[in-house]
């Protein structure tokens, strides 16, 4: 059931250092990479079949291959800011193995033909921060980072770069911006970032996990990859499990896995005495499931695109009984409230309202025609913004509402201070 | 063929009409004699009519609950206005939360027709048509209203309060 | 050139070109906010949402290039329905302003509001209060709660004037523009933002409260500040004039104009305006008709031409009247009075070709070169007056020179050394000032005067040439004094010719007073 492909090390703690991990195998696959033609490692990327980590799930070898030829300099970026509530993968992989990542990205970085890139750590992992920070000074004195890497005539530079409390700042654009020292709000697209993306020149982003999986997709070859997984969503994944089961935590598995046994066999099932009611199965922008869709749905993009939701980051979160579905939509709401960047009038205007009827539906001030509002209102926010975030903030609220909309109900009858009063704060 | 009754031989005698009239006078008078109680005439200023509660008479300019004139001098009433009697000028109040406020509000009550636009206009309850109508003056007096005759003139006790106020209204969140 | 059909029309616009573009070149309306032709997309207020054959979803039209055989509408349901919401969404959080806002009568979101006729509004929430009434610089105010973060202002600040003083600070429904740190909102480009902003979240110091736009209508014409010519539309109504915008031209000044022009109405309004004709001097002013002034003027200067020569008058001509202007009075001048004595006053030769890189330009006035080519044509002593001063001194000093004749500055403020110029040119014996406005130290004179008063640019037509040579010709907005005469008439009165009084335009009255008072008997 659990594959550890890329967590294969996690629990020896000198993985995190440049000793340990060159023990473990570490920097082996980079000499063969820099043998091979740039092209052909874009290949072997794409017929891996490596769909993007982070949440969107483009496949990867696709997104490089949109580069235009002659157009340098060229960026890569790794996207560390690992905002969706509910995913903290990524922390995981930097704290224990920061080389990993590197490696990954010195290929990744060849194959693009890039020779700089950053990685974009969210500025609240301050321990991530450093490790990263040391796991790259150690790299460039190891000849791994820098001017002719191993020989080979390919120049790379790496730096991180700190993140300041936006989950904006995880949307590719956004984070471009913040790079260049704007203020962290996406940018139109057209024209996209593999065209012109930071300081107006292609660059290509792309997740932790998905940067780190192109080493050993490097290292077993393209078909022995496409083993894990199903035939369009190929490869393992890493879940974040959270809420309320007995083990939650990390979790590495091939795509197609049932979340039946994720929940109730990898991370030993709920608690004794409860129900399951709800899992969100990508992280807080995914459309909640409940239990019975839970139970039915394997966790790769396309069954969880049929039911209706997205694999997203894949930060599982599962809810019982003893959890109120209204309140858990109220923080949502409050959360999308607090990060919209505030540049398009629908996201902007759009969170802020449904955070203020949110919180009036918990406090007992609204009736039952405000649920109805509510999912107006998130349906005009969808598609009409510059970017997804307007989105990601609709959706929950509309499949919380429609899908579990008795409980709303209930929840109304039963704290309405006077019926019939619609008095607002 | 003509629609018009021409008279008759009879009614070229203006005789007959004038007893008519004068006989028409004399009954009412008459009638009036006996019945003077039914008379629907208003002995005034002994016996003043009863307005009721809408009626249109002199305007009042409310007041907040502070004392301060309630109009935010945003020229609806003198837009609306079919006489064009009202002039506004409008200044920058010193409390930022007031904002806008009229230095100089004048009507001419004798171009008025007391039609009631201006408090259908008014979006602040600033303007009501009041119930006080006996104004009657002389040629020399002052018959532009300013600030202080509409607002503060003595009948009114130191300003009507207006419905709504501002503060309460931001308060409120609107 | 590729050819699209926008709701059913069919349009052919330049490559490269966005489809809101092709919505301006077709006469087609579409609802916008952050969109300005003379600015970058931001794409950011969401209105402008179309939908394109072939495309599911709707796609902004600010920044979607047209392409070949497009098919564009946006008058279909779903489209209707996507903009009306995101008017509700501009409007949960806009205070209820109207009556305190200045930008109401030519507020979008109004227009929109009653287009659409959303009378009554969903949002039963408390709306976000921010900061109102914050001092920006020294000619704008603004208003966070009103303002729509459209972003005009600071991409005008960024691209435009290029003074970066303006930024979007917080995030979410909680932002608010305001002043980077330590620079406030002061370049000669200040009042643009103030145009550009689609509410009233930035309003002009000089015009704030002052009047309601639907009180005023507006005329164009050209600003008469400096020698660029910024194309402009003048806001007037029977009390004067109020405020001056820019109007577009491409080849002239865009889309902008500087602060410095925009008080060119002040000179123009009652207050500052000569209102009869003045002869006399100093103490001992008589009020004649405009009429008696011009012609016992001009009686004064053929007399004295027959008397003592032609070289005995001078004429002193400022830049700041139209090319038809200068053709009657120079052909007065040369032609009646046959006299070759004349004087370009300009008021600063040593900064006529500063330039402060958008519009402003050193020459203060409106026509320097249609004056300079008057005179090549006329025959008259060219050139500016830069060394030929001291011949006009001398002259008068000689007491060669008798008479002076003067076409004053209308727009006083550009010339700075008036008052000094003033009292020498009173040192001749006889001065006949044509001049708008009137001058405290013109009333001062010692000797005789006639003071003549004249329309401004607004009150005439005609036509003005620019440092480029570029000719604009402009038609009369309104009469401030309908009894000022221009230019041309005065010449004609001052040859001793009459004009005919019927034709002249009246004016529309000056501020009203209730004629019911007046027209009433005694008891």
């Amino acid at each position: 059931m659990e594959i550890k492909l890329l967590t294969e090390h996690y629990s020896k703690n000198e993985f995190q250092g440049l000793d340990g991990y060159k023990k473990n195998g570490g920097y082996a696959v980079l000499p063969k990479a820099l043998k091979m033609e740039p092209k052909a490692i874009i290949e072997e990327v794409k017929a891996s079949g490596l769909r993007g980590r982070g949440g969107a799930g483009f496949p990867t070898g696709m997104k490089w291959s949109f580069l235009p030829a002659n157009n340098e300099p060229r960026y890569l970026l790794c996207n560390a800011d690992e905002g969706e509530p509910g995913t903290f993968k990524d922390r995981l992989m930097m704290e224990r193995a920061p080389h990993q990542l590197i490696e990954g990205m010195i290929i990744s970085a060849f194959a693009i033909g890039s020779k700089k890139s950053y990685i974009y750590i969210r500025g609240e992992y301050d321990y991530s921060k450093a490790v990263v920070k040391k796991a790259i000074d150690e790299a460039y004195k190891a000849g791994f980072l820098g001017k002719n890497i191993l020989g080979s005539g390919f120049d790379h530079d790496m730096d991180i770069y700190s993140g300041a409390g936006a989950y904006i700042c995880g949307e590719e654009t956004g984070m471009i911006s913040s790079l260049e020292g704007l203020k962290g709000q996406p940018k139109l697209k057209p024209p996209f970032p593999a065209v012109q993306g930071y300081l107006r020149k292609p660059t290509i982003v792309n997740n932790v996990e998905t940067l780190a999986a192109v080493k050993y997709i490097i290292r077993d070859g393209a078909a022995a990859y496409k083993k894990h997984g199903t035939e369009k969503s190929a490869g393992t994944k890493l879940f974040s499990v959270s809420g309320n089961v007995v083990k939650p935590g990390n979790f590495e598995v091939p795509l197609g896995i049932s979340l039946k046994d994720i929940i109730f066999n990898i991370c030993g099932g709920l608690k004794p005495g409860r129900k399951l009611k709800a899992v969100i199965p990508g992280g807080s922008s995914a459309p909640v499931l409940t239990e019975a869709e839970a139970m039915k749905v394997t966790m790769d993009y396309e069954a969880l695109a049929q039911m209706g939701s997205m694999l997203g980051s894949g930060a599982i979160i599962v809810i019982d009984d003893s959890n109120s579905m209204v309140d858990i939509l109220q923080t949502t709401m409050h959360f999308y409230h607090h990060e919209s960047c505030g540049q398009c009038t629908p996201c902007r205007e759009g969170t802020g309202w449904l955070s203020k009827i949110m919180h009036d539906i918990l406090d007992g001030h609204a009736e039952v025609k405000d649920i109805d509002l509510a999912i107006k209102i998130s349906q005009q926010m969808m598609g009409k913004t510059i970017c997804a975030l307007s989105d990601a903030a609709a959706m929950p609220a509309i499949s919380f509402l429609q899908k579990f909309r008795s409980e709303f109900e209930q929840h109304l009858a039963k704290t309405s201070h006077k019926s019939g009063d619609h008095h607002h704060a | 063929m003509s629609l018009v009754k021409r008279p008759n031989a009879t009614a070229e005698w203006f005789l007959p009409g004038i007893i008519f009239g004068l006989w028409f006078t004399l009954k009412k008078m008459l009638w009036n004699l006996f019945n003077q109680k039914k008379m629907p005439t208003l002995n005034y200023p002994e016996e003043k009519y009863e307005y009721g509660p809408r009626f249109k008479g002199n305007h009042v300019l409310t007041v907040k609950k502070d004392g301060s004139i309630r109009c935010t001098a945003c020229m609806l009433c003198a837009t609306n206005c079919p006489a064009q009697c009202i002039k506004i000028t409008a200044a920058e109040s010193n409390d930022p939360s007031v904002e806008k406020y009229p230095i100089a509000y004048e009507i001419d009550v004798l171009r008025c027709v007391y039609c009631g636009f201006c408090e259908e206009a008014c979006p602040v309850d600033a303007i009501r048509m009041g119930p006080e109508w006996q104004t009657a003056a002389l040629n020399g007096s002052k018959f532009t209203y300013d600030i202080q005759q509409l607002a503060y003139r003595p009948q009114l006790k130191g300003g009507i309060v207006s419905v709504l106020d501002e503060k309460e209204r931001h308060q409120a969140g609107i | 050139m590729p050819k699209v059909k926008i709701n059913g029309k069919e349009v052919e616009v330049a490559a490269g070109s966005t489809i809101i573009q092709a919505f301006k070149a077709s006469g087609q309306e579409i609802c916008h906010y952050c969109w300005h032709p003379g600015l970058s997309v931001a794409g950011v207020c969401r209105l402008c949402m179309v939908q394109i054959e072939g495309m599911p979803k709707l796609q902004i039209a600010c920044n979607t290039e047209v392409k070949e055989g497009m098919v564009i509408n946006n008058t279909s349901p779903m489209v209707k329905e996507t903009v009306q919401w995101g008017l509700d969404f501009h409007l949960i959080n806009h205070p209820l302003d109207c009556p305190i806002c200045d930008q109401a009568g030519e507020c979008g979101l109004q227009d929109q509001y009653m287009q659409f006729g959303k009378y009554d509004p969903q949002m039963a929430e408390a709306k976000v209060k921010k900061h109102k009434v914050i001092d920006l610089g020294p000619t704008v105010v603004l208003d966070s709660e009103r303002c729509i973060l459209c972003s005009r202002c600071v991409r005008f600040t960024d691209e435009v004037s290029k003074t970066n003083e303006l930024g979007i600070f917080n995030r979410g429904d909680r932002s608010e523009i305001g002043c980077v740190e330590g620079k406030p909102l002061n370049n000669n480009y200040s009042l643009n933002t103030v145009d550009i902003c689609p509410v009233g979240a930035l309003t002009s110091k000089d015009f704030r409260f002052r009047q309601r736009v639907w009180y005023l209508k507006e005329a164009d014409s050209i600003c008469p500040g400096c020698s660029t010519g910024c194309n402009v539309k003048v806001s007037y109504n029977e009390e004067g004039l109020w405020r001056i915008k820019p109007r577009e031209n491409k080849e002239v000044n865009g889309h902008w104009m500087c602060d410095t022009g925009r008080d060119s109405y002040k000179f123009v309004n009652l207050k500052a305006r000569l209102l009869a004709g003045k002869i006399g001097k100093r103490d001992s002013w008589q009020d004649v008709a405009v009429a008696d002034a011009a012609r016992s003027a001009g009686l004064k200067l053929r007399e004295t031409v027959e008397k003592h020569g032609a070289d005995s008058v001078a004429l002193v001509l400022t830049g700041q009247y139209t090319n038809e202007e200068y053709a009657d009075i120079l052909k007065f001048f040369t032609g009646t009075l046959k006299s070759k004595n004349v004087y370009h006053w300009l008021n600063n030769p040593e900064k006529v070709n500063e330039f402060d890189g958008l519009l402003f330009r050193g020459d203060r006035n409106p026509n320097t070169k249609g004056l300079e080519a008057a005179m090549k044509n006329s025959g008259a002593a060219a050139g500016p007056t830069s060394g030929k001063w001291e011949t006009l001194q001398s002259q008068l000093a000689s007491k060669k020179v008798k008479v002076v004749l003067v076409a004053g500055p209308e727009n006083q403020a550009t010339f700075p050394d008036l008052n000094e110029k003033i009292k020498m040119l009173q040192q001749a014996e006889t001065l006949v000032w044509m001049t708008a406005g009137h001058n405290a130290t013109l009333d001062q004179a010692g000797s005789e005067t006639w003071q003549i008063p004249l329309k401004t640019y607004i009150e005439k037509a005609g036509s003005f040439t620019n440092f480029q040579g570029k000719v604009q010709s402009f038609k009369a907005g309104t009469t401030i004094v309908p009894q000022a005469l221009t230019l041309s008439e005065a010449a004609m009165l001052l040859s001793g010719h009459d004009i005919d009084w019927n034709l002249r335009p009246k004016g529309l009255g000056g501020p009203k007073t209730n004629y019911s008072i007046t027209q009433r008997g005694t008891l």
